[in-house]
């Protein structure tokens, strides 16, 4: 239900019929199956969803935002980003123009400035339809899971 | 003097669009609508258990996620027989109703506004003036002067830096752009309310499908349980909240969307003879009142229209072999039996066969094929869909909120019913269908609650949920409407698992290439005869092909064949 949001949102983006493009989404489903959501954190598999996800960001105090990359690095790179505007985001896979970026976006219209972490993890481009990630990007699920959890520990 | 210009991507839409459009003389004279991302779902599907089939199609997009799930369940309640209970008829017309109201005003204001509206020019409004335009409009409260001069101010700074990505895309300051700057000031200070307004009314997939994005739903009936005293169940308190956010959404759309509409249309009545396009129409409809099966209960009705001929009405099935096919001359697949064929969707092929030029590249060979779209008929007619198609059939057909409404709107913009045959009728008649399908929602409501108090809690039919019940084979069709138009998914079911899974979705029948017989689509019709003032800054192409709410993110998936960036151009 997306009552009761919490103060911190950690959002896993992606498309996870597009191979490792869903990565986003399996390190929320990782942490939700190793030991859950911290108290005061609330994981969302965003999915492809859009403009849906506006609900859940503004509800939340602070962003952490995982997604997959396409910038040429080696499969399973991570890179932890602060970005401030739509323009500072790595190369995207998203199929949707009216995507996150847009979405961060759309605070700075309403008046309000989105605290945002963003994860990025390299997959390799283009990625073949179908289900499941590759073993390098699998095999950097937990890695960046724990990252996280880290980062959440350290508030 | 011939130009042809190519605009790829086409921005503010979901997925990949590319369009190459001739202009001569400042009109264009032909167009090509060409698909440049591969879609394979349907390579997923095959061999998984039928049941399981709409939480994959649900992800296939962001944006028309619900309907892709209702696609699928239904196509496999068709195939297996089976009925949903009352109550998860209604559920679905609820979740059907949010998502329309959603996408619609979400699609006019962030999706489509900026074709009409100049945020340059919004810069130059008079709040006062402003003020008084909106109040003369609409009861809407956030209309003091205080208001629009705080809006004005705030957007200042993103609107002359660029560092926003939908002020960083336009074509601002093109003479086309014919609002004055104090209805531009108003469009977009309710950009902004639309955007925390859509919020809300998501809530209410997550009421009833337990999560969003992608809510869950059931082959059988909807995954609800209905229990007005129980904490955890959908109690009388979350049904409360259903009906408030029903309520908001009216007004909204009363208040706030078809007035901004009426205001803009009718500085752009010139557009109501621009942008027809094909003059045949088909919707599935949906909606139904006494079940999937009866089309003849469904409030959004099921029908084709040939030549504008709103006298006639056609049957349309999505079983009769010969009414819709797939055609893929102008395509990059391969049938076996041959590329000039048609194939009706159970007996469709999903075999890729690229023969495009090496990205990156001037122009595509329009003469051979040019688009990862396949192109369907109806009985070999190219046909457009969407909500105006919609209301077209509804409104032949008599359907007596759509007459209503559509004589309204034709009579406040002083135009004809020819009028709805263009670019700015596609636009009108979405909002137009957004008013109707609000209270319809309503109603539906109201039903549901009668239902539940009378001690109605079923929402779900075991009969042949397990697969020992199934037959050998089995084969059925799921038709709804997405917003943006006619959608459906066929399956086939052997040996309990997929055999065979097919969709077709609105933008193929709109955004895909000619037919074998060389017929133009929707898209690439409705742009021919479309002014170009500036080939540099088409915006004028860029309204027709918005009018149709283009959402190729499920007709196509996300690459060029070398994997060139899909949205470099808009966000870097």
């Amino acid at each position: 239900m997306t009552t009761d949001r919490k103060a911190i949102l950690v959002l896993g983006i992606g498309n996870i019929l597009l191979g490792d493009e869903g990565v986003g989404v399996a390190v929320v489903d990782y942490l939700r199956d190793h030991g859950g959501a911290p108290e005061g954190v609330d994981l969302l598999d965003g999915g492809t969803g859009s403009m849906v996800l506006l609900e859940p960001m503004r509800e939340s105090r602070r962003m952490i935002l995982v997604d997959a990359t396409a910038d040429g690095a080696a499969p399973g790179t991570l890179q932890r980003l602060v970005p401030r505007f739509s323009s500072d985001f790595p190369p995207s896979l998203s199929a949707h123009d009216i995507g996150l970026r847009d979405l961060l976006d759309t605070f700075y219209l309403l008046g309000e400035t989105p605290e945002v972490v963003l994860y990025a993890i390299s997959i390799r481009f283009p990625q073949e339809i179908h289900f499941g990630l590759s073993a390098e990007v699998a095999a950097a699920v937990p890695r960046v899971a724990e990252q996280i959890r880290k980062e959440l520990q350290e508030g | 003097m011939s130009n042809r210009i190519v605009i790829d991507p086409v921005t503010r839409i979901e997925g990949h669009l590319r369009i190459e459009a001739v202009v001569e003389n400042g009109v264009v004279t032909d167009a090509f609508s060409a698909g440049t991302m591969v879609r394979g779902i349907e390579k997923i599907l095959k061999g998984r258990d039928p049941r399981d089939a709409w939480a994959f199609t649900e992800r296939v997009c962001g944006v028309c996620t619900t309907v892709h799930a209702l696609a699928s369940c239904r196509s496999v309640e068709d195939a297996l027989g089976i009925a949903v209970p009352k109550n998860a008829e209604l559920v679905r017309n609820l979740m059907f109703c949010a998502q329309y109201v959603q996408d619609h005003v979400v699609h006019f204001y962030h999706l489509h506004a900026l074709d009409w509206v100049d945020v340059v020019s919004m810069l130059k409004a008079d709040p006062v003036a402003t003020s008084k335009l909106a109040q003369s409009l609409s009861p809407w409260p956030k209309s003091n002067p205080g208001h629009f001069a705080a809006v004005q101010k705030r957007l200042k700074g993103f609107v002359e830096s660029g560092q926003l990505g939908i002020f960083a895309n336009g074509y601002w300051s093109h003479k086309a752009y014919k609002l004055p700057p104090e209805v531009n000031l108003l469009a977009v200070s309710h950009y902004l309310d639309a955007l925390e307004w859509q919020k809300e009314i998501v809530k209410i997939h997550a009421i009833f499908g337990g999560k969003n994005p992608h809510p869950n739903y059931l082959v059988g009936g909807v995954p609800c349980s209905f229990n007005l005293e129980e904490l955890n169940a959908i109690n009388t308190e979350r049904l409360n909240h259903v009906g408030s956010l029903i309520k908001e959404a009216i007004t909204f759309v009363e208040q706030v969307y078809i007035p901004d509409l009426l205001a803009i249309a009718s500085f752009y009545k010139d557009w109501a003879a621009i942008g027809g396009g094909l003059q045949n129409y088909l919707a599935y409809g949906d909606l139904p009142t006494k079940g999937y099966n009866d089309p003849s209960s469904f409030l959004l009705p099921r029908g084709a229209i040939l030549n504008r001929n709103l006298n006639e009405i056609h049957e349309v099935s999505g079983k009769d072999a010969n009414e819709i096919k797939e055609y893929i001359s102008h395509s990059w697949y391969q049938y076996s039996g041959g590329d000039g064929v048609g194939l009706h969707p159970f007996k469709g092929e999903t075999e890729f066969n690229y023969t495009g030029p090496k990205p990156p590249y001037d122009h595509l060979n329009v003469e051979g094929k040019y688009s990862w779209l396949k192109t369907p008929r109806w009985k070999d007619h190219p046909m457009e869909v969407g909500p105006l198609s919609r209301m077209l059939v509804a409104y032949a057909k008599g359907n007596t909120d759509v007459k209503e409404l559509v004589g309204v709107v034709l009579k406040k913009l002083d135009v004809p019913i020819t009028a709805l045959f263009s670019t700015l009728g596609r636009t009108a008649g979405r909002g137009v269908e957004t008013q109707v399908v609000a209270h319809w929602m309503k109603g539906f409501y109201d039903d549901l609650i009668t239902n539940l108090k009378n001690g109605d809690t079923k929402t779900f039919n075991p009969v042949h949920w397990e697969p020992d019940t199934w037959p050998a084979t089995a084969e059925g069709v799921g038709m709804t409407e997405a917003p943006r138009g006619a959608l459906a998914h066929w399956v086939s079911i052997k040996d309990r698992v997929i055999d065979n899974y097919q969709l077709v979705v609105p933008s193929t029948w709109n955004a895909s290439p000619r037919d074998t017989k060389g017929q133009r689509s929707a898209y690439e019709e409705a742009l021919i005869g479309t002014p170009v003032a500036n080939v540099e800054q088409p915006v004028e192409v860029l309204r027709t092909i918005h009018s149709f709410d283009p959402c190729l993110a499920c007709a196509v998936h996300l690459y060029d064949p070398d994997g060139k960036q899909v949205h470099q151009v808009q966000f870097s």
